[in-house]
């Protein structure tokens, strides 16, 4: 019987168990390790404002997982892999022998280096821990800094405010969001946030954080202090890759995998926010640290695993964040210089859209509305089908120029839905969740 | 698999099944709930009505982070209230514009074909909507192509 052993249940290490079950033509044992029990992070938002029961999180119970027959590890950590003689061996000691294994262990968050950037009062949200521990500080009324004003600072925004929370976003760089939107985007959404009464100070460099009579002081480098009730870091994140040292592994930014996912050993796949799979759009490898890349490394890696062939394009770098009821979505090589760049701006709604080109293909979007516009919704669906299909838009492009916002019509008329039609991740229609078939 | 058959030759642009959509989805007549959509095409001169395919692969379905999303007995994606967080990831993954989002509630939602009745058939006069058992299909790129291109010509 095959030992698979997966390593992380997270997004992508979930998503591949799960696809073992269903691809696998006979029985094979599962193991699974996991420092923590298998959670979507980015469902922790939403744990945060309270609008769901921290059970909510958990992708698999116990009892699910018995019922897939799997054996697991949980607050367990791998703290070693000996590829040559297909060992894993975890932080108590216990060693487990596999026939192939996936590398998933995502990624954690980092810290700016400043002093008291690990004091009291300043917290990471990235593990459910850290979100328990920031859910146990604020109250209504609390003024909580938010340093760092990235993707994840801003998917846990709304909460903060939902949670009657003062707030006030801190960025060392000149703007906003800078990796997930250009300047036009961020200075909308800057005004957006003032409007909406949350300060932001961007240029601003902390250089230390002080304890002051149970609040904390934040001191910069220039500009007046901040002083403040909690303060939460989301500064970055790095791939949890340190216990690889020595394992053969061949690791670039990430590991690096083929277009099976597979590491430069055969047997050892590598799937989420530590494998450098190919992106879509550029077909160069990539860490896109989202979790539909890691629901779709985990299926393809899945597939391979439990003995298909299965081979893949690449996955879309995509994303989408509402900021008080504004929607700001990016799809694919949005920041690519070499792009042609068409735009189209209505401050006073506000509204933003920005359309790449390659040619007569799309190569990447970005697309700012108000979330109860349908047509923005509609849109942002519309813009990632064309950016995921490559679809030539030759008869549209000069009509697109001058009307950025007039997507809906080169969609259907592009007969993008005929190319979209036949494309599935695994060659086979999509199971629903809960429908896994347990071990055969 | 029966599935929601689009023939935009037969749309008269009335909107019917946008209001029947919303009555049965919502209780009200609604449209701006509904999950099918008509629209222009070659100025006003014809309409075509749109909505999920229910594709095979359900891009919606495979991105939802909590498995909000599942599959009918009628084979319709629906997703599932009680489960969906509103994180929206839906909206951006599903490829043709196909999933809504309702600010009020704070719940993605789409075509369910109505439990395997779907009343925008229903309402349809001229059966431009119709629900039959075939492949599901590109049903309006033809036709807003034929348009499209004698527009875009004219410039
Ligand atoms: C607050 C928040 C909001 C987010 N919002 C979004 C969003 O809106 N859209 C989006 O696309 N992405 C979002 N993300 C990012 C997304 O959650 C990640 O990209 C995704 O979880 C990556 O999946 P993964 O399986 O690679 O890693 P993870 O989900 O991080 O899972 C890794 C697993 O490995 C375990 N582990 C780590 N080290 C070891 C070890 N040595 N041994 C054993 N187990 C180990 C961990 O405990 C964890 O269970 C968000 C993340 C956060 C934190
Ligand atoms: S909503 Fe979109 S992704 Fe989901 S089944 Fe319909 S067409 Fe497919
Ligand atoms: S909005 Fe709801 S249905 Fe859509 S992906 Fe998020 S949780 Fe799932």
């Amino acid at each position: 019987m095959t030992r698979h052993l997966v390593i992380g249940g997270g997004t992508a290490g979930m998503n591949a168990l799960r696809t073992i079950r269903e691809e696998e033509g006979e029985r094979s044992e599962i193991t699974l390790v996991s420092a923590e029990r298998p959670y979507s992070r980015m469902v922790l938002p939403y744990y945060l404002d309270r609008s769901i029961a921290e059970s909510h999180v958990f992708t698999a119970t116990a009892a699910v997982l018995a019922e897939w027959n799997v054996k697991t590890q949980l607050g367990r950590r791998a703290a070693a892999l000996d590829t040559r003689a297909g060992v894993c061996t975890l932080d108590d000691g216990t060693k487990l022998a596999y026939d192939d294994c996936l590398v998933a262990t995502g990624s954690s968050a980092v810290r700016a280096p400043v002093p008291g950037a690990d004091g009291r009062g300043v917290h990471s949200f990235w593990t459910l821990d850290e979100a328990r521990g920031v859910l146990a500080h604020i109250a209504p009324g609390s003024h909580v800094v938010l340093i760092g004003a990235g993707f994840i600072a801003f998917t846990i925004l709304n909460s903060i405010l939902a949670l009657g929370a003062r707030l006030t976003i801190v960025e060392i760089a000149p703007r906003i969001l800078p990796r997930m939107i250009d300047p036009t985007g961020a200075e909308l959404v800057e005004g957006w946030l003032r409007r909406h009464g949350v300060a932001v100070r961007t240029g601003a460099a902390v250089t230390r954080i002080e304890d002051r009579g149970g609040r904390r002081r934040l001191r910069f480098k220039g500009g007046r202090d901040i002083l403040c009730d909690v303060v939460i870091m989301a500064t970055g994140i790095k791939t949890n890759l340190e216990w690889l040292a020595g394992s053969g592994l061949r690791v670039n930014r990430g590991i690096v995998v083929d277009e099976r996912l597979r590491s430069s050993v055969a047997n050892v796949y590598a799937a989420g926010d530590v494998a450098e799979g190919r992106d879509l759009v550029t077909g160069e490898p990539a860490i896109h640290a989202i979790e539909p890349t890691a629901q779709e490394h985990g299926r393809v890696a899945g597939a391979n695993m439990a003995g298909r062939d299965a081979t893949y394009r690449g996955s879309l770098s995509m994303n989408i964040v509402e900021v008080c009821h504004l929607d700001v979505a990016s799809f694919g090589a949005w920041d690519d210089p070499g792009a042609e760049a068409f735009t189209a701006v209505r401050r006073e709604r506000p509204a933003y859209r920005k359309l790449l080109w390659r040619g007569d293909r799309l190569t990447g979007a970005l697309i700012l509305g108000r979330s109860s516009d349908v047509w923005t919704t509609n849109d942002i669906g519309m813009l990632k089908g064309l950016v995921q299909s490559g679809n030539s838009l030759a008869a549209w492009k000069e009509h697109l120029r001058g009307n950025p916002f007039d997507v809906k019509p080169a969609f259907i008329a592009s007969r993008t839905t005929a190319t979209l039609l036949p494309l599935t991740l695994l060659g086979r229609a999509s199971k629903a969740p809960g429908t896994t078939p347990v071990a055969v | 698999m029966r599935v929601l058959k689009l023939t935009p030759d037969k749309c008269t642009g009335c909107l019917r099944c946008e209001l029947a959509c919303a009555y049965m989805q919502t209780g009200e007549f609604q449209p701006a709930k509904s999950v099918i959509r008509v629209s222009p095409f070659e100025g006003h001169t014809s309409y075509a009505p749109y909505t999920c395919t229910q594709c095979a692969e359900g891009w919606c379905m495979t991105a939802c982070p909590v498995g909000a999303i599942t599959i009918t007995a009628a084979g319709a994606k629906d997703v599932l209230d009680d489960k969906c967080v509103g994180c929206k990831l839906c909206t951006i993954a599903c490829p043709y514009g196909t999933m809504f989002y309702d600010p009020d509630t704070r719940k993605a939602f789409k075509c369910n074909l109505c439990g395997g009745a779907p009343a925008c058939a229903d309402a349809c006069p001229t059966a431009a909507i119709t629900y039959e058992e075939v492949a599901t299909a590109d049903w309006i790129g033809d036709f807003a192509h034929e348009r499209a291109a004698r527009v875009l010509a004219a410039r």
